[in-house]
């Protein structure tokens, strides 16, 4: 029988899977507080959701790269969007802040201190824009990442 | 901070693979295999979309 994977399918308290030629893994679901401060987490400061949920080598991993994207791109002279205001709701600029907000509390600290200006005629200024927005839309796939670990439905 | 393109392309691939490859597989060894093509995938398709580019007059 297929697994019904729809998002009204009855919740399953534990699944078990096979990865592998490995033992079985039985993959529980955590409480919903514990989901909750896995995705937060995750939304500030990028791979602590992992970590939360005890996946330190993955957190780790996570928090480097993510980092490492967004320090570059500011290195780069990559340019941050901040907040819009009331009256630039819909423009590109809300993508873009959306995006770079993405990555959480490195985002606010670094509009705080001034960073993020942009330098729109340096050579890898759009390089630095381009690092700058995907760190934050990776951050969004990886709380999506560590609420299926957290559902039980991921290893 | 000074990169060639190609520099940035690579260390952006690098960085993106290690990201796709942790989220979308679970077991490690899937985990390695899958990061390193889709690594290779990045620099393959930039590579062949800057051959397409060539002869354009830009």
């Amino acid at each position: 029988m297929l697994k019904d994977d729809s998002p009204n399918a009855p919740f399953e308290r534990a699944q078990h899977f096979t990865v592998g030629v490995g033992q079985p893994i039985v993959l529980k679901p955590q409480t919903n507080a514990m989901t909750a401060a896995a995705c937060v987490g995750g939304l500030l400061v990028p791979g602590l959701g992992h970590l939360v949920l005890g996946r330190w080598v993955r957190g780790v991993l996570l928090l480097i790269s993510v980092l490492l994207l967004f320090i570059l791109g500011l290195g780069m002279h990559g340019a941050l969007s901040s907040p819009p205001g009331p009256g630039e709701l819909i423009s590109f600029k809300t993508l873009n802040a959306f995006a770079n907000a993405g990555t959480g509390l490195p985002y606010v600290i670094a509009l705080r201190m001034g960073q993020g200006e942009g330098v729109p005629t340096a050579q890898t200024a759009d390089y630095g824009w381009l690092f700058l927005v995907v760190a934050g839309l990776l951050n969004y796939l990886i709380v999506f990442d560590a609420f299926d670990i957290a559902r039980g439905r991921k290893p | 901070m000074t990169f060639s393109h190609f520099g940035a392309l690579t260390t952006f691939a690098l960085l993106v693979s290690v990201v796709f490859a942790i989220i979308t597989k679970s077991e490690p060894r899937e985990q390695v295999r899958y990061g390193i093509f889709v690594f290779i995938c990045f620099l393959a398709a930039a590579v062949l979309v800057g051959w397409i580019m060539y002869p354009l007059p830009l």
